[in-house]
């Protein structure tokens, strides 16, 4: 089997549409001019770029100006964080210890500059505590910041109700969102939640790798934090690639020509994967919530008394990529810290197995992947002491 | 990182695995908390000391799993004596190397082979139980591997002071502020130290 031929990993990068491809040629070759003013080739990547950024702004229910074109969703969160604390000086920054490590590095950075940051904990399904956040709330609180969809267990944070906690506030505090893994899985309009920033990027729904954007509400300044000549953006100064962009913009069409419908076919997909696993494979537990409140890409479940590197070697030699929380598996030799902050102990997490999905998956493939892992746990488990030790005792 | 054909050979066809009814001694070590534990069962011919069987169980990742099906070779028919001088750069070399941050795994296969002899040698009156002190506590830190470069961390001279009393460790270590492996290594200090029943407390310190 090739590497990879059956790929679950969509949550770190998603395979590019055909599509996509086609609509980036043309910038990569006959079109390949920067913006610019008075001549033909620079304003018609002006007239170019508008068309992309009107497409983006659509999806999320923002206006064209308030896209910026940024190399990725990190980029994207460090103009926007650093940008806004630039502009406040000094401060106050509430976050949770469930964020992605874009929001979780920034705030420790925040904190060697001088400010203050609150990590909100976080329940056993990965939801932010919001009686926290109404008790972090301090007179200097300038920002909150969260991650939309939950990286590893796709919880979808409550944002109506974040977003009325902030409101209620008594001074202005900016709302900045990490919508990496939210963006194209879930209905979201910046304006339903008082959103003031948000990131997100292209290659998680099937655009090119290298392009993102960052959300700025009219209106807003943020200290400038990239310094250089003005291309494509005034955020993100230099030059970026047109044809990235026209990757990205048609990637957002596809997505979002039927939202409703590719959210109905990934919820569809992930409902049987987890039927399917619940079927084949014993001591086996959904990290993360049911249903609504669960991004509709993301299945993550720990699978008892083996160890999630073995699993993914193993299913990696049968062309089957998922991800796992385990401590074996990370450079730091760490479980996973999401996994830890909502109780799970260190056997969940290094028996975690992460399932992300995407428009190109099918059921077959799934229905290969769980067979696989069904007969790599029973292997596996043959080997394992702990699951010997629970044998005994269940005689 | 890439592990090499033979750790995956052995990963995917381990030897020697399974539980042994029966065995003349046995030894687990490693905790589950702390990502991986194997089990090693000997059959001991009683008057030649030769091992003339072994198995492993292994909760971990495949170098934890191929550690131990290739420490289970190296003994395999080997005297009580010839297998105490099998170590983790034995089971390496055989595997044709680790990547740094998995020698550990082959410290964990040596180790229980180790304990797994010890045990048989004092149930059968071979040996003593061995006292708890300095000695003791420095040979379980040669044992903690410093996982950016895969070498133990008394070799590397980062233990500066070890002190033993009334059931406390203190322990002196010599990891700069920034070095993001000293939670890693602090954890596997306790690992070491807090199965012991001689052991109450152990402080470490760090710069």
């Amino acid at each position: 089997m090739k590497s990879g031929s059956v790929y679950l990993d969509n949550c770190v990068t998603s395979p590019m549409a055909p599509e996509v491809l086609d609509a980036m040629m043309p910038y990569f070759s006959e079109r390949f001019w920067f913006p610019g003013s008075f001549v033909s080739t620079g304003e018609s990547t002006n007239d170019a770029l508008s068309g992309f950024a009107h497409t983006i702004a659509a999806a999320i229910g923002a206006r064209d100006e308030e896209i910026h074109f940024t190399s990725g969703g990190t980029l994207a969160n460090n103009i926007a964080i650093k940008g806004l604390a630039g502009s406040a000086q000094r401060g106050h920054v509430i976050c949770s210890v469930v964020d992605y490590p874009d929001l979780l590095t920034n705030a420790a950075w925040l904190e060697k500059q001088g400010f203050e940051v609150s990590y909100l904990p976080a329940d056993d399904e990965a939801r932010i505590d919001l009686v926290a956040l109404k008790q972090a709330i301090r007179p200097d609180t300038f920002l909150f910041m969260t991650t939309i969809v939950n990286h590893v267990v796709g919880t979808i944070q409550p944002m109506k109700e974040i977003s009325e906690i902030l409101k209620a506030a008594d001074h202005k505090i900016y709302f900045h969102a990490d919508a990496g893994q939210a963006f194209g899985k879930m209905p979201l309009q910046v304006d339903d939640y008082g959103i003031d920033t948000m990131s997100i990027s292209a290659h998680k729904i099937h655009g090119p790798q290298g392009i993102g954007a960052l959300y700025v509400r009219k209106g807003l300044r943020l200290a400038q934090t990239i310094h250089g000549i003005k291309r494509a953006d005034n955020l993100q100064t230099g030059g970026l690639s047109i044809a990235l962009i026209a990757g990205f913009a048609k990637a957002v069409e596809m997505n979002f020509a039927d939202l409703p419908g590719s959210i109905r076919q990934l919820r569809e997909l992930s409902d049987y994967l987890y039927a399917r696993l619940q079927e084949k494979i014993d001591h086996i537990e959904l990290n993360g919530p049911m249903g609504e409140e669960r991004a509709a890409h993301n299945i993550n479940v720990s699978i008892d008394y083996i160890e999630g590197e073995s699993m993914a070697m193993m299913l990696d030699m049968h062309g089957i990529t998922v991800a796992t929380g385990s401590a074996c598996a990370s450079q730091g030799l760490k479980p996973s810290y999401v996994l830890m902050a909502i109780g799970k102990n260190h056997v969940q997490s290094h028996g975690s197995m992460k399932f992300t999905l995407s428009r190109y998956t099918t059921r077959e493939q799934l229905d290969f992947a769980v067979d696989k892992l069904a007969e790599i746990t029973t292997e596996l488990r043959s080997r394992s002491p702990l699951y010997n030790a629970a044998k005994n005792q269940e005689k | 990182m890439q592990y090499s054909q033979k750790v995956l050979d052995h990963f995917m066809h381990p030897h020697n695995v399974g539980k042994m009814e029966n065995p003349d001694a046995t030894a687990t070590e490693g905790s589950p908390s702390c990502g991986d534990q194997v089990t090693i069962f000997l059959k001991i011919d009683k008057d030649s000391k030769i091992i003339e069987d072994v198995s492993f169980l292994s909760y971990g990742c495949a170098s934890n799993i191929a550690t131990a099906s290739i420490i289970t070779d190296l003994a395999k028919g080997k005297s009580l004596e010839d297998a105490k001088k099998i170590s983790y750069e034995d089971a390496m070399e055989a595997l044709d190397g680790l990547p740094p941050v998995k020698v550990h795994c082959s410290v964990l296969a040596a180790d229980t082979l180790q304990t797994a002899i010890s045990n048989y040698e004092i149930a059968h009156g071979l040996k003593e139980v061995p006292d708890f002190g300095k000695e003791t506590i420095l040979a379980e830190l040669k044992k903690i591997i410093y996982p950016q470069v895969g070498t133990d961390i008394v070799t590397l001279k980062m233990v500066k002071y070890v002190g033993f009393s009334d059931g406390e460790v203190l322990i002196d270590m010599n990891m700069m502020s920034f070095d993001s492996w000293r939670e890693n290594v602090a954890e596997e200090i306790h690992e070491h130290l807090d199965k012991y029943p001689e052991v109450k407390k152990v402080t470490i310190n760090f710069p």
